[in-house]
């Protein structure tokens, strides 16, 4: 309760401060957003582009843990980082793409630290009834999206980093914008050692260590063209990346660092193509997608002798297709349609996968909103869903939002949302060998939300803020538990229940040459199964903040975030030697603008703390990150 | 201006810095061991949250985590089983393939044996000669505890447990997931120079074994994992001298999976777990008897029993319950009749046990 009482406080100290002090940035104001009902965007919130531009040279995980309400498990730099929101599983966190979903059909999970922010223009989290058009995003659904603009002429982006541990990253974006036609290409390459000095507290005694085997190397590329006439828009993107990276030991293990090969070597290619046609009291998009993922895991470890014992050797590939057609339309006064119809195929060959089993499915879903004025102040959606697995109904799911904007108290607005969705079990659960099994349940889950929105401008100063609060119970939540024979299988065992707050309050404040910022979130998530334990590695208590002031052409940036204890077991009285202890992490910039070029100086973990995010798995001390940016 | 924006930045840093994490911070802590038994939780593989556990008799207690109270670290990933040599206890961690010697009495970190591959089990066979079994190896490691030297014996199949008769070592070739050689067989091991002489054909997944009071060799054989190869659960036990199975009582293929093998001192009832995985049973033998009774001694109702041992003082019977593998276990204590006297939280996947 005191933590809670002084993030509180210092989420309020920096809005205090700020005050006297803050900012109005530029703005993007998108059509769309103006059409929009309020009911539309009650369940949702979209990542302030400005630190999107900033800071793109990190991975989404990053962006995530520091700037959203959404908590990320990370096994540190190089390593795999999942999302999870509202208490509930990576497996519940939908991630889109254009609107295509990229979770990988075998783990239903996104890998953030292959995102890095640079690929992207727009991410918005959605939550609760925000997450009606799509099935899996039982916790909330994390939109990324690609944005470009026409007649712009020559686009050309160059940046270069360099920091501790020999981390490289390279990245470009080069292209041309006519008035009809876009040509653009993103291209990027990141490489670190990753070899950072750590307090190994597995060893006796403690030793001070560098970290073995944690080298990464990642690359991507990302072809893009528009073609605008009439009304009508083509738009073909490709998104391809791979990455190699080794797995360091856990620091229990550190000694067979020497004698151990593991790595993984994965990659990816999304590739669509999307039609777009507008009315004047409509439009209409149809796309199709063929989005491949190739996951590579490797292991053997070698005696003393070096007699090799390989040990795993897994492939997996992924091949999704992706249809979608969505139409939105206006009907009567405020009264307007929205509706999709998407068939997916998915198919999995895995040499983990039971080979006598055809790993694939159908899946095809039928979905309807509709949005309108009830009364002046009064915002409705309403949605209705019904989706289909290899031509098997899996029922209708709807979801309500009510949207009141205050007549009395300018830019409030109160929000009050029903949801009810399901998410598939992944092919793994389904396929697996042993313990697949073909006949599992899907997850059925319900949210009740609320929040309450204020978003203010007065004259150089604006507010904005959200306080909300959720309860929500996903049955046949599906766990892995030991089986009859000695491997586990998944099974439908619990209904899981979330409770809990997420506040966020960002303030703006300019004067002359001077542009302040700040914004935080807090999220208090109580999740717990039958038994009434909190889920292991779900933290009761996280928060952000952030600050920003910029002055001319300088700028300095103050990042904290924090993450509460954390259990690593389903105990009620865990030992203390297994918990993870709570910790707050520091990071400051200081950038310059010297004409096109931009220069900044990061240091991250400021404060050199000593921390897990996983059990055993180190995680660097202070780091230091110079960049150069070029921009046409 | 300048001044509220230092104003600014010092008060948001101050806000976070105040907020001091409160990072619990612990001393080691001392322990004496007294009379009872070692109790070595597993922990979830790759998570390495080993811990060992010690039951005291004369307290009726159990204590957890005692290899991090005292060393302020912990065990490791995997523990597989203990040893006690002497005044030394030792603690063979799988996952993390080595062993750690601590002293016997205060637990306190003595020395590491460092470079298994997948290190399983330790038995004492002369001075100076340790056989340790290794999962991922073709054979064993013959090891010297003076000096820590070590050499592995190939003898071509994975090995597990480990059962002395006369100047023999009998070996069970439990596990084919890293050696891909059949898993259905017990290798004789001439002790005097370490030499693979023979070879017994049992049932597939033979583990653990004990030695009865007519020198009978007994081995309890899972029969196999996969649901889609055929399987062959038994106990099987077997004349040492003449290599021969002697007796062999087969269980229901695709149904039971019996684990666990203990004896009392006196050499005369065997005492193994069967049923369906998560749902073993605990039944009790004669080693005479020519049928395998009916009728379990004690029923799990409920409990996930992993592994069981048989106190050689007063024939008490100790069987860890390992509940649903992510919550700490149990040690549940039974007189020899079946009667329960006691349970005790231990850590996660509770197994392997050693009495002082």
């Amino acid at each position: 309760m005191k933590r809670i009482l002084t993030l509180l406080l210092m989420m309020l100290s920096c809005a205090m401060m700020a005050q006297d002090t803050i900012v109005l940035q530029t703005v993007e104001v998108d059509a769309e957003a103006i059409r929009r009902n309020a009911a539309e965007s009650a369940m949702e919130r979209k990542m302030d582009t400005a630190i999107l531009k900033r800071l793109n040279t990190i991975t989404m995980s990053q962006l995530l843990i520091q700037h959203s309400p959404v908590f990320i498990k990370t096994y540190g730099p190089g390593g795999v980082a999942t999302a999870s929101f509202r208490g509930t599983t990576a497996s519940h966190t939908l991630v889109l793409w254009n609107g295509f979903q990229i979770n990988a059909p075998t783990l239903g999970q996104v890998d953030f630290s292959t995102i890095p922010v640079y690929m992207t223009e727009q991410v918005a989290l959605k939550w609760g009834s925000g997450t009606s058009q799509n099935s899996g995003g039982l916790g909330g659904v994390i939109n990324i999206d690609n944005t470009q603009h026409f007649g712009e002429g020559l686009i050309l982006d160059l940046k270069q980093t360099y920091g501790s541990f020999n981390t490289f990253g390279s990245y470009i974006t080069a292209g041309y914008s006519w008035a009809s036609h876009l040509l653009r290409v993103k291209a990027y390459r990141t490489s670190s050692d990753n070899d950072f000095e750590y307090l190994n507290i597995c060893t006796i005694p403690h030793q001070v260590m560098k970290q073995k085997n944690g080298e990464y190397v990642d690359y991507g590329l990302m072809p893009e063209y528009q073609y605008r006439f009439r009304n009508s828009l083509i738009t073909i993107v490709s998104w391809n990346q791979w990455s190699d990276r080794n797995c360091p030991q856990i620091m229990t293990n550190v000694s067979n660092s020497d004698n151990t090969k593991e790595y993984t070597d994965n990659g990816y290619s999304r590739n669509f193509i999307s039609y777009k046609t507008y009315w004047e009291t409509g439009k209409i998009e149809i796309k199709s997608g063929y989005f491949y993922e190739k996951q590579h895991y490797y292991l053997t470890s070698y005696a003393d002798n070096g007699i090799p014992a390989t040990q795993v050797d897994s492939h997996n590939d992924a091949n999704v297709f992706h249809q979608i057609a969505d139409l939105n339309q206006d009907l009567y006064k405020s009264w307007k349609l929205n509706a999709k119809i998407q068939y997916d195929y998915e198919k999995v060959i895995s040499n983990n996968y039971d080979q006598s089993e055809n790993a694939d499915r159908n899946m095809l879903s039928f979905y309807a909103a509709v949005t309108g004025k009830l009364l002046k102040p009064l915002d409705l959606r309403l949605t209705l869903r019904n989706d289909w697995v290899d031509w098997d109904s899996k029922g209708f799911f709807p979801t309500a939002t009510l949207s009141y904007s205050s007549i009395f108290v300018k830019g409030l607005k109160l929000n009050v949302g029903y949801s009810h969705n399901y998410r598939n079990p992944s092919l793994n659960d389904l396929y697996w060998y042993p313990g697949g099994k073909p006949d599992l349940k899907p997850e059925d889950g319900r949210t009740v939300d609320g929040n309450i929105m204020y978003l203010r401008t007065f004259g150089r100063f604006s507010v904005e803020t959200t306080w909300g609060a959720y309860y929500s119970e996903v049955k046949d939540w599906i766990q892995w538990v030991p089986s009859k024979w000695r491997f586990w299988v998944p099974e439908n065992v619990n209904t899981v229940t979330a409770y809990g707050t997420e506040a966020h309050l960002k303030l703006n404040y300019f004067i002359n040459d001077w542009n302040f910022t700040a914004s935080g979130n807090y999220v208090y998530s109580h999740t717990t199964d039958e038994s009434g334990l909190q889920l292991m590695y779900i933290p009761l208590h996280h928060a952000n903040a952030f600050a920003e002031v910029r002055w001319k052409t300088w700028n300095a940036t103050y990042t904290m975030e924090y993450t509460g204890r954390r259990k690593t077991q389903m105990d009620p009285e865990e030992f203390y030697g297994f918990q993870l202890n709570p910790y707050t992490l520091h990071h400051v910039s200081l950038g310059k603008q010297i004409r096109k070029f931009y220069a900044e100086f990061r240091i991250n973990n400021l404060t050199d703390v000593d921390y897990m995010a996983i059990l055993w798995r180190p995680m660097p001390g202070r780091s230091y990150e110079v960049s150069l940016n070029y921009k046409f | 201006m300048k001044r509220n924006l230092l104003l600014l930045i010092c008060a948001v840093l101050l806000a976070f810095v105040s907020c001091k994490n409160e990072t619990k911070t612990f001393e080691p802590e001392t322990y004496t061991v007294g009379t009872g038994v070692f109790i070595l939780n597993e922990g979830t593989f790759t998570y390495a949250n080993s811990s060992l556990s010690f039951y005291d008799f004369d307290k009726d207690k159990a204590t957890n985590n005692l290899f991090f109270r005292v060393n302020n670290a912990p065990i490791g990933d995997v523990g597989q089983s203990l040893a006690l040599v002497g005044d030394n206890l030792y603690i063979v961690v799988n996952n993390s393939k080595y062993i750690y010697k601590v002293n016997a009495k205060t637990i306190e970190y003595k020395d590491k044996i460092d470079g298994f591959t997948s290190p399983r089990n330790m038995y004492v066979v002369g001075e100076n000669k340790t056989y340790v079994t290794d999962i991922a190896s073709p054979g064993f490691w013959t090891l010297n505890l003076s000096n820590n030297e070590k050499h592995l014996v190939n003898t071509g199949k994975a090995t597990e447990c480990m059962a002395q008769v006369g100047d023999e070592v009998f070996v069970s070739n439990w596990s084919k997931s890293y050696v891909d050689f059949e898993n259905n067989t017990v290798q004789v091991i001439d002790c005097e120079n370490d030499e693979l002489v023979a070879e017994i054909v049992v049932a597939q997944e033979p583990k653990a074994m004990v030695v009865d009071k007519n020198n009978m060799l007994w081995v309890i054989c899972n029969g196999g994992w996969d649901p889609m190869q055929p399987q062959d659960p038994a106990l099987i036990c077997i004349n040492p001298a003449t290599r021969e199975i002697v007796k062999r009582f087969d269980f229901t293929p695709g149904v039971d999976s019996p684990d666990g093998l203990a004896i009392d001192a006196a050499g005369e009832n065997i005492f193994f777990m069967n049923g369906f995985y998560g749902g073993l049973n605990i039944y009790k033998m004669s080693v005479d008897a020519e049928q395998v009774p009916d009728t379990p001694l004690i029923l799990s109702n409920g409990k996930l029993f992993y592994n069981l041992a048989v106190n050689p003082g007063n024939g008490d019977i100790y069987v860890t319950d390992a509940k649903n593998y992510v919550q700490n276990g149990d040690l549940v204590r039974y007189s020899a009749d079946g009667t329960l006297l006691g349970t005790y939280e231990m850590g996660i996947i509770p197994s392997y046990m050693l009495f002082n």
